[in-house]
């Protein structure tokens, strides 16, 4: 390869500008929630300022509701993604091992089902769901979560579990397993990768989700994000520091998460979304 | 035991999924178009209208407001998102210093909430202390008034959301890009192929798959927008920058008009399935040929 100047020039430049546009968003408002409001507020921006928890004391102190969400949002991921996974991987089995023209029926619904709009199956689920008593429930938006995942999920794991040689479920079977227990025992040990590419997705969505949250949950099941919108519109303007340290606070976890799970996210995104 | 494949147990295994997506999704997008065809509210027994609610919303300024605000902004988003996408897709097929720290780097927008990317963008545009309404003041341009003039509104929820979804669209082409096997680079090499060239012959209708299905999913996604415009603007001024899921919402959950929100709803499946045809027929035969040899 010939190594043109120039050519590394622009491309040294390319790379700078992808960084800054990936990562000055969120660095900045990191790095602003440990400025007082006067350091937030000058102009021209300034990078050298003596760093405080103030906002985060102040979060604390007056948006108790906020680390309730982030405890609502725990538990909500956790449920979504093991719903989720575990019907994903339970399917993606089916679709893996088994041939049926049902089966291609099923499969191809699967994946129509996810061309749906979310916000137009909250206009009949919205009075089903307050009849049966259900919103502003942890279980309603696990239900919700999970659902909207399923079909990316399934998908990933028949890829993930087409992998695993065909010789292996059927030597067990000879030994007397059972197709159950060959699923659990074999198959999901086997294709821990797939399952932990669909948790990646589940998680990251769940975490995140504003939508359902929104419109499912008042007070009692309140996610992180909804307490975050919460604050953007408070009556009183906007108090920068303490929503710089809320978002900060929502979101360095999942984004520690997706940069040490990336090479699952990859591999998941290309599995779901180039094979069918 | 792939030749004649009992049917009873794998029902058994794809149960759980299928019914979560018949049972949360499918049923009551049937239902929608029930209630589309009829007058009701909340704790209020539906009337059928017939095709009422539809000539209602077909009628209103604000639905065709909404209409060709969320196609502005779908075209400008998934265009934007796959030019870049494509162009990340090249720059790091090329090589890349420190590949996966750039990598991380370029998907951590992945892992931001709508809501967080929201507060990120009203602050680097504020009109008082936002670092790129600076930027461009000092770039001798006017600031971006996006809580004032409709217009640019929706080009800061566009900006917002090309800059949320860019690392999906990148991924999908990064890894089209990769799967293209390298001797084909050689070989139009040893035929003198310019670099340009090489783009044109053997890059770029090898990457056209996967530009459709990265283009296709982000056209079905992004039609359905709806939190980036509703916590940036909330539809307003005075209802000109709505989409239709804001225009949905606010029929449905602010002015009770629950049959007008629900016409409003089936044209939105039934738009996205339009869009998916083709996507659905290549689908469809797949699918066959995969489970019924």
């Amino acid at each position: 390869m010939r190594r043109n100047p120039l050519l590394m020039a622009l491309k040294g430049i390319a790379i700078l500008v992808v960084l800054a546009w990936s990562l000055i968003p969120i660095a900045m408002i990191m790095v602003s929630s440990f400025k007082t409001d006067r350091d937030i507020f000058a102009v021209p921006p300034r990078l050298a300022f003596q760093p405080t928890w103030t906002n985060y004391v102040a979060l604390w102190e007056r948006w108790g509701d906020f680390f309730h969400g982030l405890l609502n949002s725990l538990i909500v991921t956790a449920g979504a993604t093991i719903v989720a996974v575990l019907a994903s991987a339970v399917a993606g089995y089916a679709y893996s091992r088994f041939r049926h023209k049902v089966l291609a029926g099923s499969a191809f619904f699967l994946i129509f089902i996810r061309l749906i709009p979310p916000i137009v199956i909250t206009l009949p689920l919205f009075p089903a769901v307050n009849w049966l008593g259900l919103n502003d429930t942890h279980f309603i938006l696990i239900i919700l979560y999970a659902t909207f995942f399923v079909s990316l999920g399934t998908l990933v794991m028949r890829t993930f579990i087409d992998q695993i040689p065909k010789e292996v479920d059927e030597a067990a079977h000879l030994d007397g397993a059972s197709r159950l227990q060959v699923l659990y025992k074999l198959i999901l040990p086997l294709s821990a990768q797939g399952m932990v590419a669909v948790a990646v997705f589940v998680i990251v969505y769940a975490w995140n989700e504003f939508l359902f949250a929104f419109i499912f949950t008042t007070t009692r099941a309140k996610t992180a994000p909804l307490v975050l919108s919460e604050m953007i519109g408070a009556v009183e303007g906007v108090e920068w520091g303490v929503l710089f340290a809320a978002s900060t606070v929502q979101l360095l976890p999942v984004l520690i998460f997706v940069v040490l799970a990336q090479k699952h996210l990859v591999a998941g995104l290309t599995a779901g979304s180039t094979k069918g | 035991m792939e030749q004649r494949s009992p049917l009873l147990p794998a029902l058994g295994f794809i149960a759980p999924v299928q019914l979560f997506v018949g049972v949360i999704i499918f049923i009551p997008a049937l239902y929608v178009f029930w209630l589309s065809l009829t007058e009701s509210s909340f704790g209020q027994a539906p009337v059928f209208v017939g095709l009422a609610n539809y000539a209602r919303v077909l009628a209103d300024p604000y639905f065709w407001k909404a209409l060709v605000n969320t196609v502005i902004v779908v075209l400008i988003v998934v265009h934007v998102e796959l030019l870049l996408g494509l162009g990340m897709a090249l720059l790091f097929a090329s090589g890349v210093p420190f590949r996966p720290l750039l990598l991380a780097a370029v998907l951590a927008p992945y892992a931001v909430s709508e809501v967080s990317a929201v507060v990120m963008w009203r602050f680097l545009f504020d009109p008082e202390v936002g670092f790129a309404t600076q930027a461009l003041t000092a770039l001798g341009l006017p600031p971006l008034e996006w809580a004032v003039v409709p217009w640019q509104g929706l080009l800061l929820v566009s900006l917002l959301s090309i800059w949320l979804h860019l690392p999906f669209t990148f991924v999908i082409l990064y890894a089209a890009r990769l799967a293209i096997p390298g001797e084909l680079y050689e070989a139009a090499q040893m035929d003198g192929a310019s670099g340009f060239a090489r783009f044109r012959r053997v890059t770029l209708p090898l990457l056209v798959p996967a530009m459709l299905i990265a283009m296709l999913f982000r056209y079905i996604f992004a039609f359905r927008l709806f939190s980036e415009v509703w916590l940036l603007t909330g539809g307003g001024p005075a209802r000109q920058t709505e989409v239709l899921a804001v225009y949905l919402y606010l029929e449905a959950f602010r002015y009770n008009a629950f049959g007008d929100a629900a016409a409003t709803g089936w044209l939105l499946v039934v738009a996205s399935l339009v869009l998916a045809l083709w996507y659905l027929r290549r689908l469809y035969k797949e699918m066959f040929a995969t489970y019924a040899p």
